[in-house]
């Protein structure tokens, strides 16, 4: 059989077709409105410098547990993506389980920030956010959820802190940086990070886009937008994707010391299998977390592989220590319908049954 | 606005007739011609574009930009497929698609030779990776566009130019010079490294190539043909990323990732030192002596924050010691103790 059988007749009409869903589409955008992002009510209750603390609304029929859970998002895009559409939501499947939610955002660093390091980052903002939560409940202690370099800092910060956390959640975390699927840090490790972060001062958003964009580049800036024409008809399904690409593409600036440290301990030396991490003059040791940890991984996700997080498992002194894995992406961990249903009420209901 | 503006009937109409028309030569079995990048679809659909762009939104604007951008290469890459296979039979449709694959190769191989120009016209689709590279150096050096040097040939006069470059400065004018000189070595070791990085993804599209042809032989002995240009199309993305995703996982591709990073920043950097050291001249503040005063200020705010923290410690401290004596008396009398109770309990409520 030979392979193709693509007549003229019908290559022009998918050819038209496509041109069609174009005009249809074009509609749709000329109607889109400013593309909106983080959905859930929410209230500043503390910032300091560019960094913003939330507390989220609850909701008036869910009763709320008594410590609440801090979510440290990751310096590397934008912290909405937890909350990117109604029905896209970890925030609001969070507050749904009773969980009293608080969100650091750590704004747009800009060159003022570039000396901004590792320790101002976790000893500094992320210990000043807990000690606030903390006076305002009257409590001693925090859970802590941490996505992805977030879950990084949260790791550094709960073993430097472990009396001020009850609970700690790790989402797609990276902790072994050197898995031999690890694209990102395979290209890292010939990067000269100095040379960069004296040059560039903070690193900007778009050298980071560039190398997530360089893990697929067909898909992610090709492929995709073909198959997106298909559903330009429908002004919901426009605008949900606008909303992704404006996160995809909402990518803040390093702040250059924090990057420094970051890449060269992390994914250069691999601090936390070593043994080496250090925020400033602390040595972080992962045997000081003896809290409850419940450690969530994505099966496909091609920026921290499953085996960059699992790595966690009996590097910590915690005695309860628990991993879930979930099967989709990084993104998808968050924003996929499968991801509302199956990994928001695990954390919750994981928490529940720690509330002391 | 309704569907029959936006789509603009002419627009609509044109595509008809050229559609027709390549349908017609391809039921006449002499589909050989190729739309090439100047299509009337094409150049209709940019008109009609640039017609009605300037009312959408901007993210809507750059989001239908790219699809435009990426529908084009949708169907330059299907075309390029297909060309001449229409109404063919089986021997002349292997001997076509053979044909067609061979030309892709030899636009990969004339890439590597010629500059990659060759490379650039036969598919946009493998300049993505390339053009976010170029976006990227774009956006951060405004005053160098991201493929400034990417096209300037180099290796026949290289070794001429190294020994100039190797020549010390002379004169009151020497260390100048010798700036100049450094900056256009470093403009050259990162038109090298782009060339190979280049070169390297001319070598992936070859291999693309091959696997796409072991694709469509493996697809030969199933049941059902490909049978539209999106299957043809979605086929040609997971043969090139599947090509891909094995060779940028080589350690020469990591090499060659990090020389091309490490060049253009230490390209930066030279250019940075030097209007430095112009502003300097102009008694300006320069970036070197703005960095050193962030460093500064932020050990600076370090202290200060740390020292207000130990300042609040020992304030409660403080108020602490004070209420002991005050709680201790309490003790002497029930009444004061219950009522010192209650905001302790309100409090551990949250």
């Amino acid at each position: 059989m030979f392979p193709i059988d693509i007549r003229p007749d019908k290559f022009s009409a998918e050819m038209l077709d496509y041109s069609r869903k174009l005009g249809q589409g074009m509609e749709n955008l000329l109607n889109a409105d400013a593309i909106d992002t983080g959905v859930t009510p929410k209230d500043v209750v503390y910032s300091e410098d560019k960094l913003v603390l939330y507390r989220y609304q609850r909701p008036s029929d869910v009763a709320q547990q008594a410590v609440p859970l801090l979510v440290v998002y990751a310096l590397v895009n934008r912290p909405y993506m937890t909350d990117i559409q109604e029905d896209r939501s970890t925030i609001k499947g969070l507050l749904a389980t009773g969980q009293d939610v608080y969100l650091i955002d750590w704004g747009y660093p800009d060159q003022a920030d570039c000396a901004l390091t590792l320790d101002d980052y976790i000893n500094g903002y992320i210990d000043r956010c807990v000690d606030h939560i903390c006076e305002t409940h009257g409590i001693d202690k925090v859970n802590i959820l941490g996505i992805c370099q977030g879950g990084a800092f949260s790791l550094m910060y709960t073993a430097l802190h472990p009396e001020k956390v009850q609970n700690l959640v790790t989402m797609v975390t990276p902790v072994d940086f050197k898995t031999p699927d690890n694209l990102l840090s395979a290209w890292v490790q010939n990067i000269d990070i100095d040379l960069a972060v004296d040059t560039m001062g903070n690193i900007p958003g778009e050298l980071l886009n560039w190398t997530f964009l360089s893990l697929k580049p067909f898909s992610l800036t090709g492929q995709k937008y073909v198959n997106m024409v298909d559903l330009l008809d429908d002004p919901n399904k426009v605008k949900n994707f606008l909303r992704m690409e404006k996160w995809i593409f909402d990518s803040p600036d390093q702040a250059g010391e924090t990057f420094r440290e970051f890449i060269k301990d992390f994914y250069q030396q691999n601090a936390f299998i070593n043994g080496t991490a250090k925020v400033g003059n602390h040595p972080v040791d992962l045997k000081q977390i003896t809290c409850p940890v419940l450690n969530i991984y994505a099966m496909q996700d091609h920026l921290v592989p499953p085996d960059a997080s699992k790595a966690l498992n009996g590097l910590t002194g915690s005695q309860d220590y628990t991993e879930l894995a979930f099967p989709g992406g990084h993104i998808g961990i968050y924003v996929s319908g499968k991801a509302q249903k199956e990994v928001t009420p695990a954390i919750g209901k994981w928490l529940n049954e720690r509330a002391s | 606005m309704s569907n029959e503006t936006l789509f603009n009937d002419d627009w609509l109409k044109l595509q008809q007739r050229y559609w027709d028309g390549l349908a017609e030569m391809g039921r006449k079995a002499l589909g050989t011609e190729s739309a090439g990048a100047s299509n009337p679809w094409q150049a209709a659909m940019d008109q009609w574009w640039k017609t009605l762009s300037p009312g959408a939104s901007q993210p809507g604007q750059e989001f239908m930009d790219r699809l435009m951008e990426q529908g084009k290469s949708y169907f330059e890459t299907v075309e390029k497929l297909t060309k001449g296979i229409a109404g063919t039979d089986m021997t002349q449709g292997w001997d076509t698609i053979t044909r067609n694959l061979e030309d892709m190769q030899k636009a990969f191989m004339g890439g590597m030779a010629d500059g990659d120009n060759s490379m650039r016209r036969m598919a946009g689709f493998w300049e993505m990776p390339l053009d976010n590279w170029q976006r990227m150096v774009s956006s951060l050096s405004p005053m160098m566009p991201g493929d400034l040097l990417r096209n300037m040939p180099h290796n026949p006069m290289q070794g001429d130019v190294e020994r100039m470059l190797s020549a010390p400065g002379l004169g009151y004018s020497r260390e100048e010079q010798g700036q100049y000189q450094d900056l256009i070595r470093r403009s050259m070791d990162y038109q090298r490294a782009l060339q190979e990085y280049t070169g390297f993804f001319s070598k992936l599209g070859m291999k693309s190539v091959e696997r796409m042809r072991d694709f469509l032989q493996a697809h030969a002995d199933g049941s059902k043909p490909i049978d539209s240009a999106r299957t043809l199309y979605d086929s040609w993305v997971s043969c090139c990323e599947a090509v891909y995703a094995e060779e940028v996982a080589t350690p020469e591709y990591a090499r060659i990732h990090g020389q091309l990073v490490n060049a253009e920043m230490a390209l930066k950097k030279r250019m940075s030192v030097m209007v430095d050291e112009s502003l300097g001249a102009m008694n300006m503040p320069t970036r070197s002596e703005l960095r050193t005063l962030q460093e500064r200020l932020q050990e600076n705010r370090r202290e200060n924050k740390h020292l207000r923290r130990e300042l609040e410690m020992i304030k409660r401290s403080l108020a602490g010691a004070e209420k002991k004596p005050a709680a201790a008396a309490a003790k002497k009398a029930p009444v004061r103790k219950k009522a010192a109770a209650t905001p302790a309990g309100n409090a551990s409520q949250g």
